[in-house]
């Protein structure tokens, strides 16, 4: 496990919260530290409890852990919320002067400490600046040069003007200053800083940012938790080249003007979340029918229906797989981390493309909300390659016309793949439909074409079962009894949980899977093992109802669907139990 | 070069470059309004200087959206409701093309209604034709949108309790820079606005009557008709707001009484489209975004490496 340190900022919705933890996030990125954040929105009790956590080491962070160090409160609620992830030692900072934190009670075994926040902001320069106030503090009791902090204020304020900068710095040095000054604790933490670069986003960003890398010039949706960071994030970015992003009226529109823009020669997306999704299932039928290329983005969170709009789900696997009337072939790609998301995403413009279908990639709020560090070169551009597949242009036309030089947009090449063209192009113009069509793309009901176009289509996935990897990605030991699979950003926790259950002598294989249609054939591992378990973010188990299916086995099931995501050390004890659930079984 | 060179082609075009190689046995009823449109439309073509291969047609579900089968071009025959969604984006990826939606009023006005409103607001620069028949034809003859109060079927045998659509009222209410109304049995009318809608620069919406004789006998044929442009009856001034939904709303409730009111009823050509909003505030490139893949000395990858600088 690393040296790590578990730090949040909590409060009301509305204090700040969120930018004034992405401050400290990146000063630590900055530092040349890992970071791994997440945030808690309210539920449990009424109001807007809403916090930022950072967990931050010198090596790499993977997940959350159910642990806290430093916790700066701004309201009482916060320390409440977070009684169970405090222990002995834990630092909390909060404003005593405030007349909704008089009753403040800290337990005898953590440290309480006492500072005026609002007052030291006032002096210096205004009460807006408490937050930055109770970061200087922080630096202090972490041990972290508080230098590190003044380019991110710089960066968060700078557009504001110096004088705004500087009232910040002194605001932050006069937290850490009145620390020194009244407390003499050690609290046992210096933070390291190293001379390496990083990079800091979110899974959301990392779809976005892999988008245009990707060749996206069209995005179009609907503003949806936890999925409105894709849109945020290409808007003003992809105009940069040449591109357009739309908010439409519905996620109705928002899929069918992917759809248009698609057929016009855009690399297009759209990205949503389950509530969007059941409105976009509508048109899945017609992408796949008229043989279009689309990525589909769900950004999963809890449902049914509403649902927690802020809480973690991996709830809508089925509704990707298995979505939409009729047989639409597609294909199904789940990243697993954030530096995954913008690969992943690359690679589903390249699928959708080659193969002509709609490729939905299924994210979930853990990798939306989670800013993550990385090297930059886990983003080296060079590695990004545009495979834009059949598309033809009016040189070539003549090759896919019939005796008739007419365009055959439904072709039955004998790879299933047929050639593509768009408004504009000589020679090219056709027609398709979502009703069943001939080569030709009008409509038919004879019995000899449907056949062939249906078989035409499902031969693409075929197709691109041969040509393309679907791996997995593995960790742990490979000769391990125990086998864990899981999809999604589970992937994390269970790595870090991987090295917990290591010291306590259980060895586990795990297999990470990106892929869940058409997905890695698992039976062989599954064979090798004495037992599976496959662990996901949902009530029924919905990757594991596909393996077994698979396998014709049954495997062990680590299901959560509180609305929170696996930590690691929650996982770690899961397994724990799975395994010796087993045992007792067996014996 | 272009990639799209069908764009800009100047030669003359002729109306049969737009029937179709082999023209499937045209499925519309005998009489059918539907003819009417395609017919229009061919001839609006050559007028508007536009070949098949640099015009796209979109369609939704109803008898209306066979009109790609007998209409050569681009062809997107969509699912119910939702042509203008995917014709307004790829007007967008694609500015040059020219960009067509039709459908029926049900598809457009009941399950389309707010793809509509909002297409409308946004002002593309498009052509959006209803096929206007009252009726829903396709699902043999139950009530549609624009069917008067009263209206007896086999969904409503009652009779509805619903007020009718206005088309023309809702076009203008939501922005649509260019709202006429035509009938199938006036075709000189007919290929004129359509031309006309071609040519606006901004939404333009056509109400087109298209009987039904088959499913809605007591719309009789729209006969006779007025032409509000041609009448001394009806004075005003189509680029006035006011005056044009005064006689929208006339029209509206005359069709109702037997009065057929066709003609254009308001012209804006001062409101920018979309596009031009979105161009003058650096939002939308000016060379078309679907030109760009065809650009070989364009490096995509590289546009991300600029983007990493600001997660530092």
């Amino acid at each position: 496990m690393p040296e790590d340190l578990n730090w949040a900022i909590g409060g009301e919705a509305g204090d700040g919260i969120n930018s004034t933890g992405k401050i400290f996030a990146q000063a630590l990125s900055r530092a040349g530290r890992h970071v791994f954040t997440s945030k808690d929105f309210a539920s449990r009790i009424r109001g807007g409890y809403t916090a930022y956590k950072v967990r931050t080491a010198v090596d790499r962070v993977e997940s959350v852990v159910d642990r806290l160090d430093v916790l700066i409160a701004l309201t009482e609620r916060t320390i409440d919320e977070n009684m169970n992830e405090l222990h002995e030692g834990s630092v909390i900072i909060y404003d005593g002067e405030r007349t909704t934190m008089q009753n403040v009670e800290i337990p005898e075994e953590m440290i309480g400490l006492e500072v005026p926040l609002k007052r030291l902001a006032e002096e210096a320069g205004g009460a807006i600046m408490a937050n930055v106030v109770a970061l200087g503090a922080a630096c202090e009791v972490t041990g972290f040069p508080i230098e590190n902090l003044d380019e991110s204020l710089e960066k968060r304020f700078g557009d504001k003007g110096e004088a705004i900068v500087e009232n910040n710095k002194k605001a932050a040095r006069a937290g850490q200053e009145f620390v020194q000054a009244e407390y003499d604790h050690d609290y046992g933490y210096s933070l390291e800083t190293t001379d390496n670069d990083y990079v800091l986003l979110n899974g959301d960003e990392a779809i976005g940012m892999g988008a245009i890398a990707a060749g996206c010039r069209f995005y179009s949706g609907y503003p949806i938790t936890p999925a409105t960071d894709v849109m945020e994030y290409m808007t003003g970015r992809v105009d940069q080249f040449g591109g357009k992003v739309v908010q439409a009226e519905d996620e109705l529109a928002a899929i069918n003007m992917a759809l248009g823009a698609a057929r016009a020669g855009a690399r297009a997306m759209t990205a949503t979340s389950g509530p969007g999704i059941d409105l976009m299932t509508e048109t899945f039928g017609l992408v796949a029918t008229t043989e279009t290329p689309l990525v589909i983005c769900d950004v999963m969170r809890s449902g049914p229906s509403t649902g927690m709009p802020t809480k973690q789900e991996q709830g809508d696997l089925n509704m990707a797989l298995y979505g939409g009337h009729g047989e639409i072939p597609r294909f199904v790609v789940t990243p697993t981390n954030i530096s995954e998301c913008f690969w992943k995403t690359v690679e589903a413009f390249n699928l959708a493309e080659k193969y002509q279908t709609p490729v939905f990639l299924v994210s979930d709020l853990a990798l939306a909300v989670t800013e993550q560090t990385f090297a930059p070169e886990t983003f080296d551009m060079d590695e990004v390659e545009i495979e834009r597949g059949k598309v033809v242009d009016e040189d070539d036309i003549d090759s896919w016309q019939n005796e008739k030089e007419q365009f055959q947009p439904h072709f039955p090449a004998a790879d299933g793949v047929s050639p593509r063209t768009f408004p504009g192009t000589s020679g090219g113009a056709h027609m398709t439909t979502g009703l069943e069509h001939d080569a030709l793309g009008r409509r038919t009901e004879d019995t000899e074409v449907r056949e062939d176009q249906v078989e035409k289509r499902e031969r693409k996935v075929e197709t691109a079962r041969e040509r393309e990897d679907w791996d997995y990605r593995e960790f742990g030991d490979p000769d391990a009894d125990t086998l864990v699979v899981s999809w999604g950003s589970n992937e994390g926790a269970m790595r870090e949980g991987l090295e917990m259950l290591a010291e306590d002598g259980l060895d586990v294989r795990f297999i990470s899977v990106p892929y869940i249609f058409p997905r890695p054939d698992l039976s062989e591992e599954i064979e090798a093992a004495e037992q599976t378990i496959v662990v996901e973010c949902n009530a029924t188990g919905q990757f594991a109802d596909v393996i077994e299916h698979d396998v014709l086995e049954r495997v062990d099931r680590v299901n959560k669907y509180d609305g929170v995501r696996f930590k690691a050390d929650e996982l770690a004890e899961e397994i724990k139990d799975a395994v010796a659930e087993e045992t007792e079984v067996s014996a | 070069m272009s990639a799209f060179s069908a764009i800009g082609d100047e030669r003359e075009v002729d109306r049969d470059e737009f029937t179709p190689g082999i023209e499937p046995q045209a499925t519309w009823c005998p009489g059918c309004g539907d003819f009417g449109v395609l017919k229009a439309l061919k001839q609006a073509m050559p007028e508007v200087g536009r070949n098949p291969d640099e015009v796209a047609l979109f369609t939704g579900i109803g008898c209306s959206g066979k009109l790609n089968s007998y209409f050569n071009s681009y062809g997107f025959h969509t699912i119910h409701g939702r042509s203008l969604p995917v014709a307004r984006a790829a007007k967008l990826a694609n500015p040059d093309v020219e960009v067509i939606a039709a459908g029926g009023d049900g598809d457009g006005y009941g399950i389309g209604g707010n793809h509509f409103m909002h297409t409308a607001r946004e002002n593309h620069d498009m052509t959006y034709i209803v096929f206007n028949n009252e009726i829903f034809g396709l699902t043999k003859g139950q009530t549609s949108p624009t069917s008067p109060k009263g209206h007896k079927s086999k969904t409503q045998p009652s009779g509805s309790a619903k007020s009718p659509i206005r088309p023309l009222s809702l076009a203008l209410t939501s922005g649509a820079t260019y709202v006429a109304r035509t009938a199938a049995v006036n075709p000189n009318q007919a290929k004129e606005i359509i031309a006309e809608a071609i040519e606006h620069d901004g939404f333009a919406h056509v109400d087109f009557l298209t009987q039904c004789p088959t499913w809605n006998k007591d719309a009789k044929h729209y006969v006779p008709y007025t032409d509000i442009q041609q009448s001394d009856d009806h004075d005003f001034d189509t680029s006035n707001r006011e005056e044009a939904q005064q006689m929208m709303f006339e029209t509206e409730n005359k069709l109702y009484e037997g009065e057929v009111l066709t003609g254009r009823y308001y012209v804006d050509d001062e409101s920018p489209s979309y596009q031009e909003e979105k161009q003058a505030t650096g939002e939308m490139p000016e060379e078309p975004l679907a030109e760009r893949y065809f650009d070989e000395d364009y490096e995509w990858e590289r546009t991300a490496d600029s983007l990493l600088e600001h997660h530092k």
